[in-house]
């Protein structure tokens, strides 16, 4: 967390994410006159691949680099605590950024009509899928030993992971479509973008963000024995 | 007690350190020598629980490190040889998070930073980001960090590197005057440095442990032990001539010191001392002796002769 508040880096992807969702927010909500928030987080998850990357890029591979991660793996800390140390580090950067959006919700409740349940159902989908996607790229970080190879492997998998949303859409292949649209990571937020908060996509999310965080600590663990 | 037990570890095909076997000793300060490459700090980071072994095993106070992995590391204070140090955190706060994450109490983190800012002599820097130190600086704020908590055993890898000759002096201090109450492995490439600090050294070449022993005894088996040098009025031939008739002394060759004088070394068997018998079949063929004595051995010999292969 100091290394996100007291470097430029927690700024400079503040105000990347801010830009984006404000550029979204004005084609949306204020070009069209929508007071629903669905539109400006559907935008802003194709944007995801690319921010998401950025804000764990340095995760690993700078304690790599420092010669720190010697100095957290010979510690008390387990792998699980250093590995949700990073992650609760990452999350609570990016809900910090998507903290300061209310403020287009304020924005809507003055000069149109809010309606609490969807943009409440909406900010859940977005951070479910925040923590998701940090999830994954926390996994793939913990392999690179270069801030700029863990940013572009986690760009390509989650963009991999993006795009199967649209290829499990329109290609039907029986049994592998099935085993890709697990991997279709925003395939899910559909019923977000609905108004709809149900159980299956709330659990597929936790449930990407457990398994991606257990690889993790299992990728530190067998590093020791490389 | 640390019992390190047929150590092995690869890279890959290529074998970082094979079959490494010592104990330390609780109280002892050894010395790790070693060319660049030769697997020290490979040890060290396995025996700090950084990095497993392929085979082996590391018992640290009986503890298994494979199998009490929590309780063998936990009497461990390591120092790598890059020192882990997050450049945007100030040295107070530095040690603040190491405190923390090594399991300090929260009530005794205060006074636990402030006892090894005092040894380490960083109070002054406290408030000092870390990137703006001097690498000397950097060297003491790691040393402090293996320090915390008290550990029973320290590893240091290269803990003087970069270090000005009055630095390199004030952390040896620091070294003897916890080494009462620690146990110590250092590794250096300073060799006068082990030779001041430690009584025992351990030898690895190309992953190979080549020497266990204390330094004296290094010393006493060094090659040259069977060698005296001889400063006469006669050159090396006429000496040889003379000198054949010891059946001990097996050569007589020409050498100079430092200052440009002619003298011989008298290579013997490693047998009684037979300089008196030397001394007097020269004077008896009329040849004056100036000078004779054992030439001091020294480690950086010792190390070369041992890791030439």
């Amino acid at each position: 967390m100091q290394f996100y508040f007291e470097t430029p880096f927690g700024y400079f992807f503040t105000g990347i994410f801010l830009i984006l969702s404000g550029i979204t927010f004005t084609l949306f909500n204020l070009m069209q006159g929508s007071s629903s928030l669905a539109g400006m987080f559907d935008l802003m998850k194709n944007f995801m691949f690319i921010v998401i990357p950025v804000l764990t890029m340095k995760m690993f591979a700078e304690e790599r680099k420092n010669g720190t991660e010697r100095f957290l793996l010979t510690s008390a800390l387990t792998e699980f605590k250093i590995v949700m140390g990073k992650f609760l580090a990452a999350l609570t950067l990016f809900l910090s950024a998507l903290a300061v959006t209310l403020i287009y919700v304020i924005i809507i409740a003055r000069y149109g009509y809010a309606d609490a349940a969807s943009i409440t159902v909406s900010y859940i989908g977005f951070i479910l899928l925040g923590m998701s996607m940090t999830a994954v790229c926390t996994f793939t970080a913990s392999f690179a030993e270069s801030q700029v190879t863990s940013a572009i492997i986690s760009f390509g998998v989650l963009f991999l992971m993006v795009t199967l949303t649209s290829f499990t859409g329109t290609v039907k292949i029986p049994v592998l479509t099935k085993i890709l649209t697990v991997f279709a990571i925003t395939r899910y937020y559909d019923d977000f973008t609905l108004g709809m908060l149900s159980a299956g996509p709330v659990l597929y999310y936790f449930g990407v963000t457990a398994v991606c965080l257990y690889m993790t600590v299992k990728n530190l663990e067998y590093r020791r024995f490389r | 007690m640390i019992d390190v037990c047929n150590l092995t570890k690869c890279y890959g095909s290529h074998p970082g350190v094979e079959n490494i076997s010592f104990r330390l000793n609780d109280g002892e300060m050894v010395g790790l020598l070693g060319s660049n490459g030769a697997g020290k700090s490979t040890i060290m980071k396995m025996m700090a629980g950084y990095m497993m072994p392929l085979s082996g095993s590391i018992k640290i106070n009986g503890f298994d490190m494979l199998e009490d992995f929590r309780k063998a590391t936990a009497c461990i204070g390591f120092m790598p040889e890059i020192c882990p140090l997050y450049p945007d955190m100030e040295v107070g706060d530095y040690l603040k998070f190491a405190a923390v994450i090594k399991g300090v109490g929260k009530k005794e983190i205060k006074a636990e930073v402030d006892r090894v800012s005092g040894l380490a002599d960083i109070r002054d820097v406290q408030d000092r980001l870390i990137a703006n130190l001097s690498k000397g600086y950097r060297q003491r704020v790691g040393l402090a960090q293996a320090l915390l908590k008290n550990p029973e055993f320290l590893i240091l890898d290269e803990p003087t590197a970069g270090l000005d000759p009055r630095q390199i002096t004030e952390v040896r201090d620091l070294l003897k005057g916890i080494a009462a109450t620690h146990t110590i492995l250092i590794s250096s490439h300073i060799l006068s440095e082990i030779v001041q600090t430690c009584e025992r050294v351990i030898i690895i070449d190309h992953g190979k442990l080549v020497a266990d022993d204390t330094i004296g005894n290094l010393k006493k088996k060094g090659r040259n032990a069977g060698c005296f040098i001889l400063r006469t009025s006669a050159d090396a031939e006429m000496i040889r001539n003379i000198l054949k008739a010891v059946p001990e002394i097996t050569d007589v060759l020409k050498i100079s010191d430092a200052d440009q004088n002619e003298k011989c070394s008298v290579i013997c068997t490693d047998t009684d001392d037979i300089r008196s018998e030397a001394v007097r079949l020269l004077s008896e063929n009329g040849i004056e002796v100036y000078e004779i004595y054992r030439p001091e051995i020294s480690l950086e010999q010792i190390f070369l002769e041992l890791t030439k292969g």
